[in-house]
């Protein structure tokens, strides 16, 4: 199987830094994810991986293997990679069979014929294809054509998966149990993947490890629960989850909300001036006696199994969720408090 | 409801209008034509077709029209796959350029080309084979262009642009990641060309394979120009010399080639459509078809020369061929430098005749284009924006003038329109004219359908909401939104309409001689320094129409 690793990674196109120093280790049968908002960096990222695109700057390994290095001006083709992608629009070729698509990178190999059959068939079984061996793409769905692009991409066992996006273009029901089977498959087979998206819960509930990027940087690198509640800037703590955010003044040990000088958190960052406190919705308690902040209720919306609230403090509006909450338990207009727990603090990045 | 039965009424009558002058003036005669070579006086009589088809001269006409075109197809293919291929997906040097060039070659008249290889080719003085002489020291002319092989040669390198436009664009529409895939599932690039890329261009192949053999087998230009020296007959120099003979006789035996020609020219475009429409699979897939650039490597400079030595020798030298041959003084002393000047102009530019054959190819393409367009217009709104049954009825009509060969619609109209049947306007500036429009109408046709498809019905409802007329709507709305592709169409009309020579050949009376013809006489009446003249005029109309085609459109349509 694969490690991967990519050190100092830099993709210009032009005057156009699509990628900027991008470090990662992958251990082998890591499920990593590139989470990020559109024109981030992602494919780009991936193509090089893949050997589509040629860095910059800097050096990829897979296995103990360097496929490219800027500095040299070293680069392996996409062909010697041993890599298995699953594009975007699926590219299953349309003038092969279901068979003739799964099993063409054997061919590539010189796999003999039957030997050949053998593995594709056990691989159409794996992603549940088997009656379908027969059919050309267009006899297919758009999940099925994926399905044998994961086949395609799968059956030369290689050390390393790539994903572009792979679910974004099916149906929000086949995307739900597509994740599952892809992660069942990954589980099974022990390979490393990198997949690429910008669903937040596709990669939430997938990765080992997610990284976030913006504007062609690396935000963050961590695990699901470590991004979500300890987010590394104000960019990934926007992006994953919902969030609010309440400017503030640090002084010392600690950060004061901006005009309550009374309620204050501590600052284990160490910031000084200007900052930015961070509570998520589902964080926040509202109650008609008494707590940190006081508000109006401005507006209440139900969810069924959730309130959503908008409360207005300041000139601000503070969003709350709250589960299983009376949603005529407050008017509109109503006083209100709340109390916040699980604050961050960042710098105020403008 | 009322108000809207007035509007519906114009409509109707435009629409019916347009439908009567193109089943008059383009189904009729060819349907007269084909009737004409199966019946005389009213019985059924095909003794023509055993005749002609009995005579070894036609017979061997058949076969070499066959077999060139069959040559022209394949060499055409084999050359401009790679081509396409190098041009649109690999990083070989200066591709944009190298593009334009080989596209360029298509707005050339054939016969120009023609014109240029004879000087450059033929045994005796061509300019080429005494360069090759020169430096290898040969007693002999290598080269001799009345041959099939000549015709063959220049077949191919002015026929060959329908090739390449057709794969070129089909490589551009295709998803760039099927050929990924088969990248990463460990194929090399040329194998993947191989596996995945030519399956999937095979149909684009086959229609631009199928164009160029029609092509080819239609054009009367060049054969005449480079075969006939050589007493290489094809198809369409046997119709043209069977009409000279100008009895009753020699156009039976004509009509019987034509409606040969006409069968195969159309079946091979029917066929090509269906393959086209059933058989495309070069669909367009949502996002990210970012094009993936094949490296070339140490091959880039070898590539470069290879596309660079076919553009200089298709293109370039041809046209420098043409225009140094313009200001030979005398064509006996060859390329001295004391041989140049500007006396084989002076003729030209001021004598009478060479003047009133280039306004009057340009006032006939004038008029025609004007005419085409009002008439594409309404044909393309018809069935692109209406829901009429027979909507489409008119747009194939027109499809089937342009598939019909050159030399076939002459013919049609030649028979029908000298008086048999009513209209006579034979050897008048008309029947030029609605030549050039059955001919060349389809191009425009396609041109502003396409541009009203992107026009919603919106924007029309909302005009004819707020009480506006059909035909207020059609100029207040659809027109302003469509305008540069009715410009683009007109130019479509008018540029091959300006120098068109194998239907004016046959349709010119005394006083309709076209710029076209006038420069085939001068060939054939072996001047060819004024020839060269009067084709470097023509190269600079046709210039000056693609650039301001090029600037009306953005580079999206030219010719
Ligand atoms: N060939 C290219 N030439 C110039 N700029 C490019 C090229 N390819 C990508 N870019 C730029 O690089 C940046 C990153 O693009 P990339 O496709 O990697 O984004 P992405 O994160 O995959 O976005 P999406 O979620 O929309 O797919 C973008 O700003 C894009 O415009
Ligand atoms: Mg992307």
């Amino acid at each position: 199987m694969a490690e991967l690793k990519l050190s100092h990674i830099y993709k210009k196109f032009g005057k156009v830094v699509a990628v900027g120093d991008f470090n990662i280790d992958v251990a082998d049968g890591e499920f990593i994810s590139f989470l990020g908002p559109s024109g981030c960096g992602k494919t780009t990222t991936l193509r090089m991986i893949a050997g589509f695109d040629k860095p910059t700057e800097g050096i990829i390994t897979i296995g103990d293997r360097e496929v490219s290095n800027a500095e040299k001006g070293f680069f392996l083709a996409p062909e010697k990679r041993g890599i298995g992608m699953v594009f975007q629009s699926y590219a299953v070729w349309p003038h092969m069979n279901v068979v003739d698509n799964v099993g063409y990178p054997l061919k590539i190999q010189n796999v003999p014929k039957e030997e050949r059959l053998k593995r594709v068939m056990n691989m159409l079984e794996l992603v549940h294809l088997k009656e379908y061996a027969e059919r050309f793409p267009n006899q297919l769905s758009g999940g099925q054509q994926q399905r044998v692009a994961l086949a395609r991409a799968l059956v030369a066992q290689p050390g390393l998966l790539l994903l572009d996006e792979p679910l974004s273009n099916l149906d929000a029901k086949l995307r739900e149990s597509m994740r599952f089977e892809i992660s069942a498959i990954q589980k099974e087979l022990g390979i490393t993947v990198i997949y690429v998206t910008h669903d937040q819960s596709e990669a939430m509930t997938m990765s080992d490890r997610i990284v976030v990027m913006s504007m062609g940087k690396v935000q963050q690198i961590g695990k699901p629960y470590d991004i979500y509640t300890n987010p590394a800037n104000q960019m990934v703590a926007d992006f994953i989850g919902l969030v609010n955010f309440i400017p503030a003044i640090a002084k010392g040990d600690r950060i004061f909300m901006q005009g309550s000088e009374n309620i204050s958190f501590p600052n284990p960052k160490q910031i000084a001036g200007n900052a930015v406190l961070a509570v998520r919705p589902e964080n926040i308690t509202i109650s008609k006696t008494g707590g940190m902040v006081e508000g109006v209720m401005h507006h209440r919306f139900y969810m069924g199994d959730s309130v959503d609230y908008r409360i207005k403090v300041k000139e601000q509006f503070i969003r709350v969720i709250q589960k299983g909450s009376d949603y005529t338990a407050y008017h509109n207009g109503d006083k209100v408090f709340l109390d916040f727990e699980n604050v961050m603090s960042f710098e105020n990045e403008g | 409801m009322k108000k809207s039965l007035p509007r519906l009424d114009s409509k109707f009558i435009v629409i019916a209008i347009s439908v009567l002058l193109l089943l008059y003036f383009i189904v009729f005669p060819l349907l007269i034509l084909i009737y004409d070579s199966l019946f005389v006086n009213g019985v059924f009589d095909i003794s023509n077709y055993k005749e002609v088809y009995g005579k070894k001269v036609n017979w061997k006409a058949l076969t070499n029209t066959v077999q060139l075109s069959l040559i022209v197809m394949v060499a055409s293919v084999i050359i401009t796959f790679p081509m396409a291929w190098l041009v649109g997906r690999t990083n070989l040097p200066g591709k944009k350029i190298f593009r334009t060039i080989l596209v360029a070659s298509y707005m050339i008249p054939p016969y120009v080309g023609a014109i240029a290889w004879v000087q450059l080719l033929n045994p005796s003085v061509g300019y080429l084979n005494d360069f090759i002489k020169f430096i290898f020291g040969l007693q002999k002319a290598p080269f001799d262009i009345y041959t099939m092989g000549g015709l063959a040669w220049v077949l191919t390198l002015f026929y060959s642009p329908f090739a390449f436009i057709t794969i070129s664009r089909a490589m551009e529409k295709m998803d760039p990641t099927l050929e990924e895939a088969a990248r990463i599932s460990g194929s090399s690039p040329l194998k993947t060309l191989w596996d995945v890329t030519l399956p999937l261009m095979m149909p684009s192949i086959v229609a631009g394979g199928l164009l160029v053999f029609i092509a080819a087998a239609s054009c009367f230009g060049i054969p005449a120009i480079v075969g006939m020296p050589g007493n290489i007959e094809v198809m369409t120099t046997r119709i043209v010399t069977f009409v000279y003979m100008g009895d009753a006789k020699g156009i039976r035996d004509a009509t019987a080639l034509a409606v040969s020609m006409m069968v195969i020219a159309n079946g091979l475009l029917f066929f090509m459509s269906w393959l086209l429409s059933h058989k495309d699979y070069t669909t367009i897939s949502g996002k990210s078809t970012r094009p993936n650039i094949v490296e070339l490597g140490k091959w880039k400079w070898p590539a470069f020369a290879l596309v660079a030595g076919y553009a200089f020798i298709a293109v370039i030298l041809p046209l420098t061929s043409i225009v140094v041959t313009s200001f030979l003084v005398s064509m006996s002393k060859g390329l001295a430098l004391d041989n140049f000047g500007i006396d084989a102009w002076i003729p030209v530019i001021t004598s009478s005749q060479y003047l009133e054959s280039i306004w009057r190819s340009v006032g006939y393409g004038i008029i025609a284009a004007c005419i085409g367009t009002i008439l594409s217009l309404f044909v393309a709104y018809l069935s692109v924006k209406t829901k009429i049954t027979g909507r489409s009825l008119p747009d194939l009509l027109v499809v089937l003038g342009g598939a019909t060969p050159s030399i076939v619609i002459a013919l049609a109209l030649i028979i029908t329109f000298s008086g048999n049947y009513g209209l006579n306007i034979y050897s008048t500036m008309w029947i030029l004219i609605v030549s050039y429009l059955v001919k060349y109408m389809t191009m425009s046709v396609r041109t502003i359908a396409a541009s009203l498809s992107q026009v919603h019905i919106s924007l029309e409802e909302a005009a004819l909401n707020s009480g506006a007329s059909w035909i207020r709507t059609c100029k207040d709305i659809i027109m302003p939104l469509v305008a540069p592709s009715i410009v683009a169409g007109w130019f479509l009309i008018f540029m091959p309409s300006f120098y068109e020579l194998t239907m004016s050949n046959l349709l010119y009376g005394a006083d309709t001689k076209s710029i076209g013809v006038l420069l085939y006489e001068l060939q054939t009446y072996a001047d060819t320094q004024n020839a060269s003249v009067l084709s470097v005029i023509i190269l600079l109309i046709v210039l000056i129409g693609n650039v301001i085609l090029n600037k009306v459109t953005k580079g999206k349509v030219s010719i």
